[in-house]
């Protein structure tokens, strides 16, 4: 069997970072193949390289044996490359068909033939059983279809090699699986997929080969079947990783943080929480699971006091603060470790110390009188990069040049500082590396042991399952159901965040009162 | 060590820039001179022993630095809390007329008289800069817009001061003269010898007390660490409890009060009366020389400093050379521009490396970094609304 892809040797410096060291990579036609490895292993350089985006200092590359020369993009998509970005380059306000077939429109004269197109997209769909309206507006199209009409591009533009880029990172466990049948479909239709992903069970379950990168270079290829999630968490961190957490049986105490009937509006004046209550323990971890944009963020944002309440109740330890302050909220013991990272939790600009300091620069011992005591802002720094292992030549470069894993620690050894009765930890591992996550984990959990009451809002359902004592299941800004962390299932927790099952009813009425007022905004 | 390591090299990449931009602002002025029949090394040599080749030069270069340095601070002061206050051009008019009231309406002690005279010139400025803060805060109206208007009404409402009801003489539209009380003496009253054929006068000392406060506060106060924060990052000082509102209107009134407090001492010192228009263009001169500075307190005065210099040795190459001052203007603006132009090619640098690696920039520190100022923008769009 000749290779698809064959990469030979592909070296590419950047300033000060070797991103692919002479890196071999082949993928067998017809397979799936997945792409693992930490942020900064080089996986995403090396699909630019292969996709015409970037250009490598060395290496040859061969598709279906015979060697090209890839210069840019379009050379890439001659070739028969395709390629699904994580963030999808769609035209929200296009159709479908416009937006598969922009730039490549089928002409008749000078006109776009709409007719053709259309007829072309309904036979490309029905041929790979992937299911569009071609008419459709993609504002109108949940995420998954979204991904799918991506998908459908590239097979319009002729691609017989497809690239995922972290395709299930905005999916529901049903969407995800949906995108495994299509994968599937086109493989067995003669296509090649490359599948880039850190999640090990989804390595598993869709792919016949994996292929690990750290550190720029190859780790190794080995036959899925071969292979499991230890052997390759190890391949790619390059020593042993915990998987599971461990953690003692929560010791749930008083009710710390009360939520009432809350309803929130967005940024554009619409519902985004609707009615939702939920109540945390001192000593306990309460998961808020969901897909991404169930008002999760407007949730947060609403207790921590940051976005006005529109009605309901926020209750902390039997005090009122629905319409309290950030900084009152603070004083009342409530910590959040956001989910902007590089927006919220720290100033890209400012010093660690600044950074640090932001809730305690303006009590003893660090803020005197009007004054702040530097001495005191150096010490507490460093007392704190040191406790949270921040790897930083020194308290006073900026935020900005530390990797994420290392900012997201700043965050964490801020928001910890001050001994919070309540945490709120939202989305605390995106885009961190392996290690990192394990870190992260274990300080949530110690909080948590410490007797603080934990609200953990995450889109990885691994995560929740993981850490979580209880889980709330949340929906268009409802909650769905609750389950116990041991008991909980992807399957169950996965068909209410598609908002199916459990509190259906109230969902559906959500919903078509959430349509009737996008029609009035 | 890696800390003086850190800070000198951020001050030599700014040094090497402002020096550069100096170097290709001399360059282009060279041949605008060479076209207007002028030896640009002959001006260039004039230019420099008249700023700062003699006692007389520096004085005046003293005298023309003082108003800037207080517009350059006023500037600076806003920048860092993230608004660009364009309206130190009106709040320097505002504090100026307010405290030249006081200065001639009132007879008591200097040691009562003088205080006040300056705290009303503060004042007057704060008050000019509160309108645009408030229309900013509350309705979201952007501050360069409403300062620039503001600017406008600054210059005709003291137009009409000092034409009708503060008009003292028949001929020209100003104002009485200031008590004695009330001046900042030149250094020539103090001392014949000193400070001749200039009018340069003790109001530098206070100018330089205003950078030195400045910089105090910025590095040690908990108002200076909001105000910094608010201007690194309003959406993380937010979210940190910082109370925006405050820190905004306090910056923006502290701002608007060292420029009135500019005004009212270049009236005191210098002029001792209101004459309408007296000194157009110091607080946008101001806002560039911060510019200039890098918008630190310290590189802001040093760029206002030079700016005077720069003006005084014009003045004296206008009187000795004939060459004129539009001149020496273009090159200051030439300079600004190359300023500006740096971060333009630092854009044209980043932009080429993202086309050449597919926008996939490979530090961990600057990926991140380009759609988190997107989102915080985004979020400054959304605040405007």
């Amino acid at each position: 069997m000749t290779n698809a892809v064959e990469m030979i040797g592909i070296r590419k410096v950047y300033p000060g970072v070797i991103a692919n060291n002479n890196v071999n990579f082949s993928v067998a036609t017809g397979e799936i193949h997945a792409l693992v490895g930490e942020n900064g292993a080089g996986k995403s350089t090396l699909m630019n390289v292969l996709f015409g985006l970037t250009r490598p200092e060395e290496g040859q590359i061969f598709i279906n044996g015979k060697q090209v020369h890839i210069h840019k993009n379009s050379d890439a998509i001659a070739l028969g490359i395709g390629m699904v970005h994580q963030s999808f380059k769609l035209v929200p306000s296009f159709t479908v068909t416009e937006n598969i077939t922009l730039g490549g429109e089928p002409r008749k004269g000078l006109l776009v033939d709409r007719k053709a197109a259309h007829d072309n997209i309904v036979e490309i769909s029905k041929r790979f059983g992937l299911q569009v309206d071609p008419d459709a507006r993609i504002r109108d199209l949940p995420v998954g279809v979204q991904q799918r009409v991506e998908i459908l591009k590239a097979l319009y533009h002729n691609a017989d090699i497809l690239i995922l880029d972290e395709p299930t990172a905005v999916l529901t466990p049903q969407e995800t699986r949906d995108l495994f049948g299509v994968i599937r479909s086109l493989v067995a239709k003669g296509k090649t997929v490359i599948f880039i992903t850190h999640k090990f069970n989804e390595v598993m379950t869709i792919s016949d080969r994996v292929t690990v990168m750290r550190d720029g270079k190859v780790v190794e290829t080995k036959d899925t079947k071969d292979t499991n999630p230890t052997e390759l968490a190890r391949m790619m961190v390059g020593r042993d990783v915990l998987l599971r957490v461990d953690k003692a049986p929560a010791n749930p105490k008083d009710v710390v943080l009360e939520v009432q009937d809350l309803e929130v509006l967005d940024n554009r004046n619409l519902k985004a929480v609707r009615g939702l209550s939920l109540q945390v323990r001192a000593g306990e971890i309460l998961g808020i699971a969901g897909v991404e944009g169930n008002g999760q963020r407007e949730l947060v944002e609403a207790i921590v006091g940051l976005r006005p309440v529109y009605s309901g109740k926020v209750v902390m330890q039997g005090k009122e603060i629905t319409h309290a302050s950030v900084r009152q909220r603070r004083d009342d013991g409530i910590s959040c470790v956001p989910e902007d990272r590089y927006v919220r939790g720290v100033a890209l600009r400012a010093t660690l110390e600044d950074n640090l300091i932001v809730e305690s620069y303006f009590k003893e011992p660090i803020g005197r009188g009007m004054l702040i005591d530097l001495n005191q802002v150096t010490e507490f720094s460093q007392n704190l990069i040191k406790k949270f292992d921040v790897r930083t030549p020194s308290s006073k470069v900026t935020a900005g040049a530390l990797s994420g894993g290392n900012m997201q620690k700043v965050v964490l050894a801020r928001e910890l500082s001050l001994d919070p009765t309540l945490l709120i930890v939202a989305q605390p591992t995106r885009g961190l590396d392996v290690g990192s996550i394990e870190f992260v984990h274990r300080t949530i959990i110690e909080a948590r042991d410490r007797g603080a009451a934990v609200l953990l809002v995450s889109a990885e359902l691994e995560e929740i399952m993981s850490l979580s004592d209880r889980i709330n299941v949340v929906y268009e800004g409802r909650i769905m159901g609750e389950v116990s962390g041991a008991e909980a299932d992807e399957e169950s927790l996965g068909l209410w965040m598609a908002g199916v099952g459990g509190n259906a009813e109230a969902a559906h009425e959500a919903s078509s009162e959430h349509t009737a007022e996008t029609l009035k905004g | 060590m890696s800390k003086f390591m850190n800070s000198m090299r951020g001050i030599l990449q700014r040094s090497f820039t402002l020096g550069l931009s100096i170097l290709m602002a001399i360059l282009v002025g060279s041949i605008i001179m060479l076209i207007d029949n002028h030896n640009p090394i002959e001006v260039y040599r004039l230019l420099l022993e008249g700023a700062f080749g003699s006692t007389r030069g520096l004085f005046i270069t003293m005298q023309r630095a003082t108003p800037l340095i207080f517009t350059a601070i006023a500037s600076t002061l806003a920048f860092r809390t993230g608004v660009f206050n364009v309206g130190v051009e009106g709040q320097f008019f505002i504090g100026a007329i307010v405290g030249t009231w006081v200065g001639y309406a009132f007879q008591m002690p200097a040691v009562i008289h003088l205080p006040l005279t300056l705290l009303a010139g503060f004042i007057g400025g704060a008050a000019w800069a509160y309108f645009p803060t408030v229309m900013r805060q509350k309705l979201g109206v952007n501050e360069i817009i409403t300062t620039i208007m503001t600017n406008y009404i600054a210059t005709f409402l003291i137009s009409y001061l000092t034409n009708y009801p503060m008009r003292a003489s028949a001929t020209t539209p100003e104002t009485p003269p200031v008590q004695v009380t009330a001046r900042l003496p030149q250094f020539v009253e103090i001392s014949k010898e000193f400070g001749k054929g200039s009018q340069a006068h003790v109001g530098i000392f206070i100018a330089l007390a205003v950078v030195v406060i400045m910089w105090f506060i910025f590095r040690r106060t908990k108002l200076g660490y909001e105000w910094r924060m608010v201007g690194l990052s309003h959406m993380f000082s937010e979210f940190g409890g910082v109370n925006l509102n405050r820190t905004f209107i306090s910056g923006m009134l502290v701002s608007g009060g060292i420029a009135g407090l500019g005004g009212i001492v270049e009236i005191l010192g210098v002029w001792r009366e209101y004459k309408n228009l007296f000194a157009v263009g110091f607080g946008f001169r101001g806002n560039l020389a911060s510019l200039l500075g890098g918008q630190t307190v310290i590189g802001s005065t040093v760029a206002a400093i030079f700016y005077g210099g720069m003006e005084s040795g014009a003045l004296s190459l206008e009187w000795g050379a004939g060459v004129p001052r539009q001149l020496i203007d273009i090159i200051v603006g030439l300079v600004i521009f190359f300023m500006a132009a740096e971060g333009m090619w630092d854009f044209l640098r980043r932009r080429k490396a993202a086309a050449k690696s597919g926008g996939d920039a490979p530090t961990a520190g600057q990926t991140p970094a380009k759609p988190a100022e997107k989102t915080e923008a985004a979020g400054q769009a959304a605040q405007a609304k």
